[in-house]
């Protein structure tokens, strides 16, 4: 095959491949080393039962046998689902309404924009912080907000049955700035003539909206419903300050419940078994949402 | 005639509900950061007012002192700078190279090897921080700098944005280069990088902001108090400090004016690279 090329060509060749895995060199066994590495050790770990201390003996597929059968690892899983179904929809609802307000040809549209997505950026620690003030039962801004309008008070974070609203809340106020940017960007790219042409036959505001707009934003609304799906799954810090899983366990979602596990308890080896289970549900939904956008989509 | 005066009169109130909509909205999103500037200027025994005072009466600087005094900030501040700076730098490098070997260099295993680079996107941080831990731990890397700089010193997603400005360049620029007897390497620092400046902000913003509000991975991966990221920092000491909201908030307010200020000098690009990069159409 290399035979038909000159010796000029050859070297040349020669060169480009070590050009090519030199510069390559430093990103891809940094990948290897802290992702692809890890992958597989995993898998491996899954299999012991291990404090990592000391302490490992084979147990095959035990923790995932214990995992199944766990009344706390399903419990975590319907916590999750519980938050997701709390905060997607909500999310969606309130960032598309902003989205829309802010398209309809408003005044200053830099200046409201950059509200709405500051708390996106804000560290979760820090406004974790002042939302703990917030939610305080006894004298927070909230309760008192309630108490003027005449609606009854909430004991928030530290009731079992209103701890998940309120992490619902505060996750919503703190996520709701990107739907809004993806929303707004994808409202732009709403053909005009097809809203216009609508307007001429008559068409109310409302049936616009749902016959032409929204199916066209449809890639758009998947993507912030699954993108915010996989962060719920992945959902830690507003956990860890806000309630450590508390109180009892109604706010241990699966990610906390899989830092409990191995850094709380030291089961390193039934964490990596949630680990792959983590793995497997935000690989699920990561293909059901590259299947629904048509592979248009790409998150970093 | 009086129809269209109607319509107009009735757009003039359309416009009114919808200022006064994005008004109220606005309000409830940006009124916690309010919140927390009034809480921090608070003396500690007005926070617990019942009703809150939404006004601070004797506002004081008190708490910030205090707050700053009773925990080594500085110490945190230039941990999470060195931090956020090396892990940014050396991200920019590595993608970079790589971005344009990818781009622009023939080699042998090019569309193979990135595929794998891309495939790493499905592997997701929260399945591999206990092996991460342990391999951590294997390199002696533990609680110390390292270990919260090298995990974080390349991003796929700059590889695959950067891919993108290299492929876009035109291909007689290269060969322009080569007939003035540039070597790679130099068409790449002179020519390809400065061209490809916004990807590289957008990418050098990501990893410093990824850096600064980092907390589960340090949290994990150190120990020791002088090895501490701010954010880490923060939530010990909301464990120390309890109720003692004016310098919690205060506290709360000086480790995220770095990012806000940082935010205020980017905020275009930033919000325009993820409207973009939400959706290729």
């Amino acid at each position: 095959m290399d035979n038909k090329r000159t010796p000029a060509q050859r070297k040349q060749a020669v060169r480009n491949n070590v050009a090519g895995w030199l510069f390559t060199l430093p990103s891809v066994t940094v990948l290897f080393v802290f992702t692809f590495l890890p992958a597989f050790i995993v898998i491996l770990l899954s299999l012991f039962d291990t404090n990592l201390v000391g302490q490992a003996d084979f147990v095959g597929l035990g923790n995932f046998r214990q995992m199944l059968m766990s009344g706390d690892f399903w419990g975590s899983i319907l916590r999750t689902l519980y938050f997701t179904v709390g905060s997607v929809p909500l999310a969606v609802a309130i960032s598309l309404l902003i989205a829309v307000l802010l398209n309809a040809g408003i005044r200053g549209r830099a200046f409201w924009r950059i509200g709405f997505f500051i708390p996106y950026i804000t560290p979760l620690v820090a406004t974790s912080i002042i939302w703990l003030y917030i939610f305080n039962p006894d004298y927070g801004l909230l309760n008192a907000a309630l108490k003027l309008v005449h609606l009854p008070a909430s004991r928030w974070l530290t009731d079992t049955a209103s701890a998940m609203p309120a992490m619902i809340l505060y996750s919503t106020w703190h996520d709701v700035g990107f739907a809004v940017i993806i929303f707004m960007a994808a409202l732009s790219r709403v053909p005009t003539e097809l809203l216009e042409a609508a307007q001429i036959d008559g068409a109310s505001g409302w049936r616009t909206f749902w016959h032409i707009t929204w199916p066209m934003i449809s890639p758009s609304t998947y993507f912030v419903v699954i993108i915010n799906t996989i962060g719920a799954f992945k959902m830690f810090t507003q956990v860890a300050v806000l309630t450590q899983g508390g109180p009892v366990d109604a706010t241990t979602t699966t990610g906390y419940y899989l830092y409990e596990q191995a850094f709380g308890q030291m089961h390193f080896g039934y964490a990596g078994a949630v680990s792959i289970g983590l793995f497997a549900i935000i690989f699920l939904l990561t293909m059901l949402q590259r299947r629904l956008t048509g592979n248009k989509v790409f998150y970093g | 005639m009086t129809s269209m005066r109607r319509s107009v009169i009735l757009s003039r109130i359309n416009r009114v509900f919808l200022y006064l909509a994005i008004a109220a909205l606005f309000i409830v999103v940006v009124f916690p950061f309010y919140w927390m500037i009034v809480t921090s200027l608070q003396p500690q025994d007005a926070v617990m007012n019942v009703p809150p005072q939404l006004w601070p009466e004797h506002p004081t600087f008190q708490n910030y002192i205090e707050a700053w005094h009773a925990a080594p900030w500085t110490r945190y501040f230039a941990n999470t700078a060195f931090v956020a700076v090396a892990s940014t730098f050396l991200s920019l490098m590595t993608s970079s190279l790589a971005a344009f070997a990818f781009a622009c260099i023939d080699f042998r295993g090019r569309e193979a090897l990135f595929n794998v680079v891309l495939s790493v996107m499905m592997i997701p941080t929260a399945t591999t921080l206990i092996p991460n831990f342990l391999i951590i731990r294997t390199l002696g890397w533990y609680d110390k700098f390292l270990a919260l700089i090298v995990p974080f010193s390349t991003s796929v997603f700059g590889i695959f944005l950067l891919r993108q400005y290299f492929l876009s360049m035109p291909k007689e620029l290269w060969e322009a280069a080569q007939i003035d007897g540039a070597s790679r390497f130099r068409y790449f620092r002179s020519i390809a990088l400065p061209l490809a400046k916004p990807a590289i902000v957008t990418i050098a913003i990501n990893s410093f902001l990824g850096a600064w509000t980092s907390f589960l991975w340090p949290t994990v991966m150190t120990q020791s108090p002088d090895k501490q990221l701010i954010e880490v920092a923060l939530n010990s000491f909301l464990g120390e400090k309890g109720q003692q909201w004016s310098q919690l908030a205060a506290a709360s307010v000086f480790t995220t004016i770095p990012i806000m200020v940082l935010f205020f000098f980017v905020q275009r690009q930033f919000i325009e690279g993820i409207g973009g990069g939400g959706i290729k159409g």
